[in-house]
């Protein structure tokens, strides 16, 4: 099996393993997700329906509302969210929802940034795991 | 690399306390991820956290209360899950959600925050001025700041919007920089018949439009009528904010940081140009809310973003000593201080008899449904029309606010051709 080694930026350090969940369009954390199911919820979206619990969550960027902070506090703080966050873009507002549930539920979920075309080359159920330092490891 | 200043460093090191210390690391967060070379002092704050979207939100402000934070500038508080003034408005089978929502509310209120509870406070008096630094979040409130009054804001998120506002400072980054304020693309609405750029609805069209179109270019206008009044304007930011995420617009001529082209795009040549024509308005207005012509009308909803003095006005006239056809739910969504002054003037009153529900510190495009609102609903706002068939159990008919009203009285959705001026 092989494994892949990127190297992210960390927007938010901490260290975390699991399945990527693959997003191929930016989301609303308010509006179109339910942060009491963790699902996707959104019937725009490509992965509409899709429960992002327990993931490695790629997302290229949040979209839309000012909402988008809390809906993903939310989800972290009930145990229905992702287990990291894996960007796109240097999104402001998922990184201060992170921020302030690790702080405030004494969490360690990291949030790094990877170039959009190294995004593209991820598949959905590829096992990650993330460092502290952003060291990234995909598998097939 | 950011630079902080002496007292932000104190705070940072937690020496002014803990509520400081985490609405610091807070904001310095948000400016390591922005990569801001420095956090610059705001003078203004309207909040969107104060609107409920789970336990985390009362966790937030409970926490800071508990380390008795407080505010360093003036924060005006945006719609609220659940209106204050009428607390079974929404879903009473979500009731432990509702108290939640109206207990965050009430934890805003205890912050400091001036409970104002609209998603339109710039139609308050107090409002900021040209080249102000302040820190919006409400997404037709940040296009409308940035655009129509020239104050400068990112679109702030939650949480940090309040750790902005309790520290007084946010990262000097993107729509606080001049380099960020320059227009990128050009709309053109020259071609299009004075006569439909002189209608309410053209306004809500034209932002959608650019909403769409815009993608992450800061989009021009050119081609405003010199009649464009507020309420147009902030159909513009609330439709291009909903379409797209539109923070800030320039109307060549119209607002106050585009006294020309040249002005707009900072000597620059536009990227694109999209010559807007009148086909395309009615293709956004069909993808928008088409009557189907099958349905039933079931009711009404204006007030998104919510409604101006200016805009009572004219709905007073327009329905004149008419009621509203019993059959239909009819909402209009206000800010308690525009409500007051409508009341002063006798309109709301007139309004309530007539049928129609006026509803403050909330709105009605959002889950959980309100009172009664299901079926096919027309709504001359472009933003309630893009929401509130994703959210709820209705389907959307756009039309203008005369029409809205016309389509009230006689209980069916009557509009114009469209064509016709």
């Amino acid at each position: 099996m092989t494994r892949r080694r990127l190297e992210a930026e960390v927007l938010i350090a901490g260290v975390a393993s699991g399945l990527a969940l693959v997003l191929d369009e930016p989301l609303s954390f308010w509006g179109g997700f339910d942060p009491l199911a963790g699902a996707i919820i959104d019937v725009h979206h490509p992965q509409y329906r899709a429960s992002v619990g327990g993931s490695v969550l790629f997302i290229p960027a949040s979209r839309g509302s000012a909402g988008t902070p809390g809906g993903i506090a939310e989800t972290l703080r009930n145990g229905s969210g992702p287990r990291a966050f894996v960007l796109g873009e240097r999104d402001v507002n998922i990184g201060i929802g992170v921020l302030v549930a690790n702080r405030l539920y004494g969490l360690e979920v990291p949030v790094v940034q990877i170039p959009a075309e190294q995004m593209r080359a991820i598949r959905s159920g590829a096992r990650v795991s993330i460092e502290r330092g952003g060291g990234l490891s995909v598998g097939a | 690399m950011l630079h902080l200043g002496e007292q932000d460093r104190a705070r940072l090191d937690g020496r002014e306390g803990r509520a400081l210390q985490f609405a610091m690391e807070t904001v310095v967060a948000a400016a390591e991820i922005d990569r801001a070379a420095e956090l610059i002092d705001i003078g203004f704050a309207h909040i969107d956290a104060c609107f409920y979207n789970g336990r985390a939100h009362l966790d937030f402000v409970n926490y800071l209360l508990d380390e008795g934070a407080s505010l360093a500038v003036p924060a005006w508080t945006n719609t609220g899950l659940v209106s204050l003034d009428d607390l079974g408005l929404r879903d009473p089978t979500r009731s432990e959600a509702m108290r939640e929502a109206h207990e965050l509310m009430q934890a805003y209120v205890r912050l400091g925050c001036r409970p104002v509870w609209t998603c339109a406070p710039y139609q308050l008096p107090g409002r900021p001025e040209l080249g102000a630094h302040i820190v919006g979040s409400e997404s037709n409130a940040v296009c409308f700041y940035n655009s129509v009054i020239g104050a400068r804001t990112n679109k702030y998120g939650d949480y940090l919007d309040v750790c902005a506002a309790i520290t007084g400072r946010v990262p000097a980054s993107k729509l606080h920089l001049d380099s960020g304020r320059v227009a990128e693309i050009l709309f053109d609405v020259r071609g299009i018949d004075p006569a439909l750029r002189a209608k309410d609805l053209f306004y809500h069209l034209l932002g959608h439009v650019i909403g769409r179109e815009s993608r992450a270019a800061l989009p021009a206008i050119v081609g405003l009528p010199a009649s464009c009044g507020e309420d147009d304007l902030k159909a513009i930011s609330a439709a291009a904010s909903s379409s797209g995420s539109v923070p800030l617009f320039h109307a060549i001529g119209i607002t106050p940081e585009a006294p020309s082209l040249d002005a707009a795009f900072a000597g620059g040549e536009p990227a694109r140009t999209l010559e807007i024509t009148a086909a395309d308005l009615e293709h956004a207005r069909d993808e928008l809310g088409r009557d189907d012509r099958e349905r039933p009308l079931a009711g009404v909803a204006l007030g998104t973003p919510h409604f101006s003095l200016a805009e009572f006005e004219r709905l007073v006239a327009l329905l004149g000593s008419r009621a509203i056809d019993p059959r239909l739910t009819f909402y209009l969504t206000t800010g308690r201080h525009v409500f007051a002054e409508a009341a002063a003037r006798g309109w709301t009153a007139t309004l309530e008899r007539a049928g129609i529900r006026i509803v403050t510190d909330t709105c009605t495009y959002f889950s959980p449904a309100v009172r009664g609102l299901r079926g096919k609903i027309m709504t001359n706002s472009a933003k309630w029309a893009y929401y509130a068939p994703g959210m709820l159990p209705v389907e959307a008919v756009l039309g203008s606010l005369e029409e809205c009203v016309e389509s009230a009285v006689r209980g069916e959705v009557a509009l114009d051709a469209w064509d016709s001026a």
